[in-house]
């Protein structure tokens, strides 16, 4: 049973999960799936996908749901990396307010500085151990996308 | 004009005549009004005696009912063009006689009136009694006089002698002020055009002629006293100014002739010296370093440094300007002084073709104020006689000479080793850090897949799995999470190896008090007796030594847990060649000596993890750590009764004495 209130405005927020190793989304959507939120999980398997996503391009085209509560964004990356994914995110006026959290292998300091210089919300490395991983994915999903107030008018939805 | 802007002169003239203008009309209004009253009085009187004497001539006609006499006698009256009419009444009030004679009686009072005259509306009119004997009243006279038209004549007769009179004062009004005026307008005009002369050309020896002892001449005094005081002002300003001008010309020519000795004394510099500016332009060059590059100041100065000196575009390995270039570089950057190892830089014969030549540079930067690099003074030595004279046969008493020269030639050879070395070092080091972060995220990935599909399998399977795939799985969980933690620690190793350090001043007693506040120590350890010394404050990179004191101390407190009353002490003391070592004492489970030299090795670990936790990591970075800042690392143990870890640092990093410890 899901368990969570419906989100603002009447419309439940997606979360777009952007993550290009088959394993980690199969693991990530395990988790969500632990943490019972009704939203709609939807997965980019790359930069490009996710942008098509956002922009409503592509197999996206038409999309009528409303811009997800928050995006869940992997580093590396093949074709668009999510450095790229993050900095376009920020320069449109439509998606520069949706909260992206970083999901993502690398401790480097530069990547930290890089994501936060971008505009990154939150950054989060992933545990090793898949019970900390557990429990790492359904905080964030549960914060996110049920007790954050998403920002108001997120652009035409 | 307004009256303020108007020329002085202009101002005394108008103010002169307007006075003289309004005194004569206000004298001449008074004049008129008083002739007025005058000639009515008179022309009264006049007619008063006109009326009695016609009335008594009229005195026959009437007693004798003689219309005819009676308007005889009134007709006398024609001679008079001012009597506009005139009526004899009758004792019973009727008009008796008449004139002119073509009189209405609508224009003659219908009755006498009472005896006097009257004036009205520009007419004086008066009754006289006809009396016979004295006493006995036969009529009344009337008679009508136009006293208007006499008050105008009179009026325009003198209104015309008026204005030729107002004429005639004004004219000598105007003379007189004109020349009076002078007497005040002069010399203040002279003044003002004095003070315009002084303000225009600042010529401050003129003064105003002094042309009488009024307000004008004292105001003339006062002026030409400032003038003098402004005068003896400008003077001693000039003065002053000519002074100080002087001086600054002679500083100037003693700087000038200082920077030229300063010049020359750097010219003759015996040593090849040239300074840079942090553009790479050459502001100045030795004289020596001229004469070995075959060039001219003029020729040099003011450009850069490599298009003056460019590779030898034969020697398609040459290194010089890059390796040069790389040197200044990081003078540029760091501030400090750059050794180079002998270099290979062809230089231009006088006929353009290029030698070979070898030089040994130093780059050392000028700092202003600000610490920022102002010059870069580029010193080279030549070195090429003894790198091209390698072994030549010599005489017997010279063996030693070559003996020496081969091993100095040797030196040079291994340098320019060391200086590729370096280099392929620094690709090495590039390369390593593109490994790490590969190694950062793409092992971590698989690992927490083999972790979590674990897990997964686990709870997929549940309850229908026996002991033994339960230890399995386990296995695969604590194995991958172990390794996990190892490719965590190898990470911060490497990390402490790249990490630019910041070297600044440290606060060791700080550090060490807030990592054993911060410390999360379990209860056993919480009985820890500490004896902290005061450590001198160092210069150093204070993140990386805060790692090397929290190591140091979590170990301490790990190892002594166990013990029934642990101790734990921190302290400094003169290490054996100048240097202070720094150390952290415990009486835990110590350790075998023999076994010294694996403390600081990575992942090298003197107990099971089931004894202790820790992958072996800490010691390695402690080292790595100590040995960037140019120390050195060791420890002293006995098993079963606790050890001593030591760090020293070379003195420069230490501030003062170490103090003995307590």
């Amino acid at each position: 049973m899901p368990h969570n209130p419906q989100a603002p405005h009447g419309a439940l927020h997606s979360i777009l999960l952007v993550e290009d190793n088959p394993n980690d989304v199969e693991l990530s959507l395990s988790a969500l799936k632990e943490a019972r939120l009704a939203n709609e999980i939807i997965v980019a398997n790359d930069g490009e996908q996710a942008l098509d996503y956002l922009y409503r391009k592509g197999k996206h085209a038409g999309r009528t749901t409303p811009n997800p509560a928050v995006i869940l964004l992997d580093l590396k990356m093949p074709k668009v990396d999510g450095h790229e994914v993050l900095r376009q995110i920020r320069l449109d006026p439509y998606l520069r307010l949706i909260p992206v959290v970083i999901l993502t292998s690398s401790r480097e300091e530069k990547d930290l500085y890089s994501s936060y210089d971008k505009g990154a919300n939150a950054y989060v490395v992933k545990p090793v151990d898949f019970e900390e991983f557990i429990t790492a994915i359904s905080k964030l999903g549960v914060f996110w996308a049920v007790l954050n107030e998403p920002p108001p008018g997120r652009g035409p939805s | 004009m307004r009256m303020q802007d108007m020329p002085f002169r202009r101002k005394l003239m108008t103010i002169i005549l307007t006075t003289t203008a309004v005194v004569m009309a206000l004298m001449s209004g008074a004049f008129v009004t008083y002739e007025v009253v005058t000639i009515r009085k008179s022309l009264a009187r006049q007619m008063q005696t006109l009326g009695e004497m016609l009335a008594a001539n009229s005195t026959a006609a009437l007693a004798f009912q003689n219309q005819d006499d009676a308007t005889e006698i009134l007709s006398a009256l024609s001679a008079d063009k001012h009597v506009i009419s005139a009526a004899l009444y009758d004792k019973s009030g009727h008009v008796f006689a008449r004139y002119p004679a073509a009189v209405t009686d609508a224009s003659l009072p219908a009755a006498p009136g009472e005896t006097g005259y009257v004036f009205n509306q520009g007419r004086l009119t008066s009754f006289s009694p006809v009396i016979q004997a004295k006493s006995d009243r036969l009529g009344t006279l009337y008679l009508a006089y136009d006293s208007g038209a006499i008050v105008s004549e009179w009026m325009r007769a003198s209104l015309g002698i008026g204005a030729v009179v107002l004429a005639i004062v004004l004219a000598f009004a105007y003379l007189l002020s004109r020349h009076l005026q002078q007497q005040i307008s002069h010399p203040i005009l002279a003044l003002a055009d004095m003070a315009r002369d002084i303000s225009t050309r600042r010529d401050y020896s003129v003064r105003a002629p002094e042309l009488g002892k009024d307000e004008v001449g004292t105001l003339t005094t006062a002026f030409n006293e400032m003038l003098t005081q402004l005068q003896d002002l400008t003077r001693s300003l000039e003065e002053k100014v000519a002074k100080r001008t002087a001086e600054l010309e002679a500083a100037n020519v003693e700087l000038r002739r200082s920077e030229a000795e300063v010049n020359n004394l750097f010219e003759s510099l015996p040593g090849l010296y040239v300074v840079l500016t942090p553009d790479l332009v050459i502001k100045a060059a030795s004289d020596a370093y001229l004469r070995a590059t075959n060039v001219s100041r003029e020729a040099i100065v003011g450009r850069r440094i490599f298009d003056v000196f460019p590779d030898n575009p034969a020697d398609s390995d040459a290194t010089g300007e890059t390796n040069v270039g790389a040197s200044l570089e990081k003078v540029l950057r760091t501030g400090e002084t750059n050794v180079m190892a002998i270099q290979r830089y062809d230089i231009r014969g006088t006929d353009g073709t290029y030698r070979e030549r070898y030089w040994s540079p130093v780059n050392s930067p000028v700092l202003d104020a600000e610490r920022k690099v102002r010059y870069i003074i580029h010193r080279v030595e030549e070195v090429t006689d003894f790198v091209l004279r390698k072994a030549e046969k010599g005489a017997a008493g010279e063996e030693l000479r070559i003996k020496m020269e081969n091993i100095e030639a040797e030196i040079y050879r291994s340098s320019q080793q060391v200086q590729a070395a370096n280099r392929q070092l620094e690709a090495a080091n590039r390369e390593l850090e593109a490994f790490s972060y590969s190694v950062s995220h793409d092992l971590r990935a698989p690992l927490r897949h083999v972790d979590g599909f674990a897990a997964m399998l686990a709870k997929h399977v549940g309850s229908s799995l026996d002991e033994r795939g339960k230890h399995l799985l386990g296995t695969i969980s604590s194995a991958s999470k172990k390794m996990g933690r190892l490719i965590d620690d190898l990470l911060s190793f490497s990390r402490t190896g790249r990490t630019e350090m910041k070297i600044g001043p440290v606060d060791q007693d700080a550090v060490v008090a807030s990592v054993i506040a911060e410390g999360q120590f379990d209860t056993a350890e919480k009985k820890i007796a500490w004896k902290i010394a005061r450590l001198p404050a160092i210069r150093a990179d204070a993140a990386m030594m805060r790692q090397v004191w929290a190591n140091l101390i979590q170990n301490a407190v790990k190892y002594s847990g166990k013990n029934d009353a642990p101790f734990v002490e921190i302290g400094c003391q003169p290490g054996p060649e100048r240097e202070v070592a720094f150390f952290v004492k415990d009486n835990g489970v110590g350790f075998d000596m023999k076994y010294v030299d694996k403390l600081f090795g990575v992942f090298q670990r003197l107990h099971s993890s089931n004894e202790f936790e820790g992958t072996g990591i800490g010691l390695a970075n402690i080292r790595r750590i100590v040995a960037r800042h140019g120390g050195q690392t060791w420890a002293e143990g006995v098993l079963g009764q606790g050890a001593t870890f030591f760090f020293s640092l070379p003195p420069t990093l230490v501030d003062g004495q170490a103090p003995r410890t307590t």
